[in-house]
């Protein structure tokens, strides 16, 4: 019990034995207090004081508990205590004592009626009650100076612990939530948040917003939004200094290093595309890892179909119609169907290109598509995209990739102008520079408790990290959105753990389920095992998705979008081109000023 | 320095606005010839000697109330409340006790000196109201937002019109052929406009607006149907408790067209805001949208929780069957579900109006009971009637009939304000600075809430558990 609580408890009931006092004397001198001591079998009038005084004493105490005490809060003190009476009347008179009597409560006209003394014994004692735990706690802070403090809440000059989260996906916001919740009454933990996007990507919309669906703003969610009470730094992590425990990072190239300290630290940097040093693919790809990727593309996409429609040499056309998706996982599947939808619906805006002459192509090194989901499932996706006319190349591996190519690894090269990369990532290169022990791809590997191996006070979560999956031993948890928002959530109470100097608890979560969307009002889905596919599937996939989607303010928003997409054909806006021309540009001249126009005010001598 | 401001600015304008309330209910009380009573202290049937010490006695008062006030927000509209409370308390105090026993040396706590003395506390609530406008027309209390002039005056104006016109048109449909004196628009066009003067930029949130318009509500039943109506008849005051029994066939809907008012008051000065006025103090807000759901959602599992305590009072008091009458069944389960869906809903509305409102418990306590005492008079007492094809049962009999209902709703609103109380403490606890960037907000936010909010639910929780029981047969 705080001191400031044990203060006002105790004013209170001192408070509430003043009250009690002087209504029971009121209550005497109309000669109702001897029927209190009926309460307790005895007729007394002694007995009567004494259980009057008693309740008094208690409810008060109860008063200074309930209400506090608040600075220069006198009048709403004594109102309130008229207030916390009153609802005693009805708890005591008309409630209690008829129930400890043995018989039922009298919430009636009448017995109100005959209470009604008793109504303005509470209403006197509740003024007093207020009035002197008021003058009380007073008086007692006028006294002891230095407990005024105490009551107020404690805001440090300097925080207590230093939380840092590196990385602003799924990981890091959502460990971050789960520490405002655990310390929301605690302004101790000292929470920062530093990731290079001041916005939560909600990344299974991303192939949407490249295919002209949805806003790109509509997926993100501001990251300042989301945690009101995290200090949020968009900067570029420079190092990581296991040793000292501190973090440099700088917010933009020219600017100084900035360190940060901290008393635990959590590695949620996700993961970059990984091009295995195929030749061509780093500058020939696209990849969707960013809502700049996502609008990148979109507008590619628009500007090929732009020149396309006059394009008068057949073989460009062809490799400016032929869109290629390397990778058959969720998000190169979904891409190529989102792709086909975009390009379906926005043709008929360019009578130059014939119907037949957009081709969609996606290369897998596997023998199935959607490995991540069962065959059956996956069957279904690739027969429903082959019938609408999409070609997969199975088996097959991307060998590199040139300004108008894709070459595969058995030297065949297909001519195109869009390659969009999905078939491979890594953990964030940062990793790379830390003293602790790494995986094959380079995660950070951590224990059960996602602490890191070889790092104090370090935690890894998401796609960065290499977890132990318990329902399947030998194996870690799958780099997937759900993952890491729980492996976020539980870094989080395993850190409130230690700060609290409790054990750790080890992470177990089993994947609910899988959803691929696949353009056209069809999906796939694997929840828990029960499998669905078709209008159905597709259903589950904007529900779940949905309502995952952080914020109220987005949701509905992509709702909009979507309801829109019903009525309306997608976007063909090109935004991201070049910028105003200047004069000169426009007009070939030099930009020398000529000696026609005036001088500007203020030039010459 | 501090005695000197505590001087000036509390006890001297107090004595002064306590004059003048003093005048005013002197003058009232000489209508109905009840001031020889207080003169008696001193000098059986002296009514001169009685006037003066009626007068130092209200400036005493008034001295206690300007100290009282001091330090909360200034404004006609809060000390009003103020006042008004100030008034009723002392009513309990005055004539109920101390009269008596300095007189007689007896105290006087029963119902039928009670109702002996009414037009005594209908007397306190005009001193306490003429006390309180006073003293902030002596203050010169400032406006936030600076003075009223020109065409924020007019808006102002406007905006009390509509909604008292707006709040008026229910109270007409409902009070019928029953509406005595003046036409019911005229009724709202004067309580609008004055309500928006006192309150000419009101405090945020939609839940006090509509408790604090409640209150105003039965400030202008006793003002207008009990005062100024008889008054401007020639029947002179109509302050004994059977004129004020006669009187509450139309009190509900009084109190129901101030809450009205309030929330028009209130959400026209917000589109006002929003549409004409520059960004002021706009930091702290946030869209009505951001954190919606969760409000609602935590007012639903507050509502529940309430509903689960009001079904057990309601059981007790067999309010059931009555529940299900509106489905057309008499059975218990379907007035269990009317009642559960009931509760919630009222509970998603506790959790919009009422979100960053209660600070602790016990303003909790304060918003819930008032919330729940506004749904007494809109349902029981008006809706379900309706409802149920009847008449409003508008009456003091009905009201005192209800009384088991009336203890239910507070129950209910008081498990429902403390739980979302708890809910906010436990998920977004907006009270308590984690920065020190926060804390000037949370500073701000606070001092925000002191209002006179206290008084309100004092007021309230008073009128409802005497007001039935005194006027009953």
């Amino acid at each position: 019990m705080s001191h400031a609580l044990r203060r006002d408890l105790v004013a209170g009931g001192i408070g509430g034995l003043v009250g009690g006092l002087a209504s029971a004397w009121a209550m005497q001198a109309q000669g109702l207090l001897a029927s209190v001591a009926g309460l307790i079998g005895l007729a007394s009038l002694g007995a009567g004081l004494a259980v009057h005084l008693g309740s008094a004493v208690l409810i008060g105490a109860g008063f200074g508990v309930i209400f506090r005490y608040q600075p220069l809060g006198y009048a709403s003190t004594i109102t309130g205590g008229v207030l916390y009476a009153l609802l005693w009347w009805i708890a005591g008179p008309l409630t209690l004592i008829p129930l400890l009597r043995g018989g039922a409560p009298t919430w009636t006209a009448a017995a109100a009626a005959a209470a009604l003394p008793n109504l303005v014994g509470h209403l006197l004692y509740g003024a007093l009650l207020g009035g002197s735990f008021y003058g009380l706690v007073a008086l007692y802070l006028r006294r002891h100076p230095q407990t005024a403090a105490l009551g107020r809440l404690p805001l440090p000059e300097a925080p207590s612990w230093r939380v840092v989260i590196l990385g602003g996906g799924f990981g890091g916001v959502s460990a971050a939530q789960r520490l405002e919740h655990l310390f929301a009454r605690d302004p101790r933990l000292e929470i920062t948040l530093v990731s290079q996007s001041n916005y939560l990507l909600f990344t299974p919309m991303l192939a949407e917003v490249a295919s002209s669906g949805l806003e790109a703003q509509h997926i993100s969610a501001p990251v300042r939004a989301a945690l009101q009470h995290t200090r949020f730094r968009r900067a570029e992590v420079e190092a990581v200094d296991g040793a000292a425990r501190t973090v440099s990072i700088r917010t933009d190239p020219t600017a100084p290093t900035e360190v940060l300290p901290y008393d635990h630290l959590i590695l949620a940097l996700g993961a970059v595309p990984n091009f295995y040093g195929l030749p061509g693919l780093e500058t020939h790809a696209f990849t969707l890892k960013t809502l700049d990727d996502a609008t990148r593309l979109r507008n590619h996409v628009i500007a090929l179909l732009e020149r396309a429609d006059a394009e008068t040499d057949p073989q460009e056309r062809v490799r400016q119609l032929t869109f290629v998706v390397a990778g058959g996982g969720f998000a190169g599947t979904e891409m190529i169907a989102e792709l086909f939808d975009l390009v379906g619906s926005v043709l008929r805006y360019y009578p130059g290109i014939q119907p037949h002459e957009p081709r969609f192509l996606l290369i897998h090194s596997g023998g199935r598509i959607l490995p991540e989901i069962s065959r059956a499932l996956a069957d279904y996706a690739l027969r429903k995209l082959q019938a609408r006319g999409i070609e997969f190349l199975l088996n097959t591996r991307v060998g590199g990739a040139t300004s108008d190519a894709v070459l595969l690894g058995d030297g065949r090269a297909i001519p195109t102008r869009t390659l969009v990369w999905t078939a491979g990532n890594q953990p964030h290169p940062l990793l790379a520079t830390l003293p602790c022990e790494r995986s094959r791809a380079g995660a950070a590997v951590a224990d059960q408790a996602l602490r890191v191996r070889g790092l104090e006070a370090v935690w890894a979560v998401g796609d960065c990290a290499q977890i132990p999956d318990p329902n399947r031993p030998g194996t870690s948890c799958p780099p997937t959105a759900q993952h890491a928002l729980r492996e976020g959530q539980a870094a989080a109470e395993n850190i409130a753990a230690a700060l609290r100097g409790q054990p750790p608890r080890p992470f177990r979560f089993r994947t609910i389920g899988t959803l691929v969307a696949l353009g056209h009002r069809t999906a796939v889905a694997e929840i828990r095992g029960w499998k669905f596919s078709g209008l159905l599937a597709w259903f589950l996939w904007r529900t779940v998705y949905l309502s995952k989607l952080p914020g109220l303010e987005k949701k509905v928003r992509v709702v909009l979008d979507w309801t829109l997409d019903l009525f309306f054909p997608r976007d063909i806006v090109l935004t991201g081109g070049v910028p105003t021309p200047t004069l000169p540009q426009v007009t070939g001249a030099s930009s020398r000023t000529p000696a026609t126009m005036p001088s500007p005010p203020g030039a010459g001598a | 320095m501090r005695t000197r401001d505590w001087f000036a600015r509390g006890v001297l304008p107090g004595t002064l606005a306590g004059l003048v309330g003093g005048l005013i209910s002197a003058a009232a009380l000489a209508q109905i010839a009840a001031l020889p009573s207080t003169a008696s202290l001193v000098r059986p049937g002296a009514a001169g000697a009685g006037v003066v010490v009626h007068l130092v006695v209200a400036a005493i008062l008034g001295a206690g109330f300007g100290v009282l006030v001091w330090h909360q927000r200034p404004g006609a509209g809060e000390t009003l409340f103020w006042g008004l409370t100030y008034g009723a308390l002392w009513w309990f105090l005055g004539p109920l006790t101390l009269l008596p026993l300095l007189q007689l040396g007896v105290i006087a706590w029963d119902v039928h000196s009670a109702q002996e003395a009414f037009a005594g506390l209908l007397a306190h609530l005009g001193y306490g109201a003429a006390t309180g406008l006073a003293l902030a027309a002596i203050r010169r209390d400032p406006l936030p937002g600076g003075a009223l002039r020109g065409w924020t005056l007019v808006g102002v104006l406007v905006r009390g019109a509509v909604a008292g016109l707006a709040g008026a048109w229910p109270l007409l449909a409902l009070l019928g052929p029953r509406a005595d004196g003046p036409s019911t628009p005229v009724i709202g066009l004067l309580g609008g406009v004055s309500f928006a003067l006192l309150y000419p930029r009101p405090p945020d949130g939609t839940g006090p607006a509509l408790v604090r318009g409640m209150v105003f509500g039965f400030f202008w039943w006793a003002l207008w149907p009990l005062t100024i109506v008889p008054l401007a008849r020639g029947a002179g005051l109509a302050w004994s408790v059977e004129d004020a029994r006669a009187g509450f066939s139309v009190l509900p809907g009084y109190l129901l067209f101030g809450a009205a008012v309030g929330l028009g008051v209130q959400w026209l000065d917000g589109v006002a805001r929003l549409l004409f006025s520059d960004i002021r103090g706009g930091g702290d807000q946030e869209g009505i949208g951001t954190e919606g759901l969760r409000a609602i959602g935590r007012g639903v599992l507050a509502g529940l929780a309430g509903g689960a305590l009001f079904t057990v009072v309601a059981v007790r008091t067999g309010f059931v069957p009555a529940a299900a009458g509106l489905l057309g069944s008499r059975s218990a389960l379907a007035g269990v579900t009317v009642q559960v869906v009931v509760a919630c809903a009222i509970g998603a509305s506790y959790g919009l109006f009422f979100r960053r409102q209660s600070l602790d418990v016990g303003s909790a306590l304060g918003w819930g009971v008032t919330y729940g005492f506004l749904w007494w008079v809109l349902g029981p007492l008006t809706l379900m009637p309706v409802l149920l094809g009847a008449a409003p049962q508008w009456t003091a009999e009905a009201a005192a009939a209800l009384f088991g209902s009336l203890v239910a709703h507070f129950a209910y609103g008081a498990a429902m304000g403390v739980v979302f109380h708890l809910l906010e403490a436990r998920f977004n606890p907006w009270w308590i600075p984690r920065s020190r960037v926060e804390e000037a907000r949370v500073v701000r936010r606070r001092e925000h809430l002191l209002t006179s909010a206290p008084a309100l639910w004092a007021l309230v929780v008073v009128i409802a558990l005497t007001l039935p029981i005194l006027l009953n047969r």
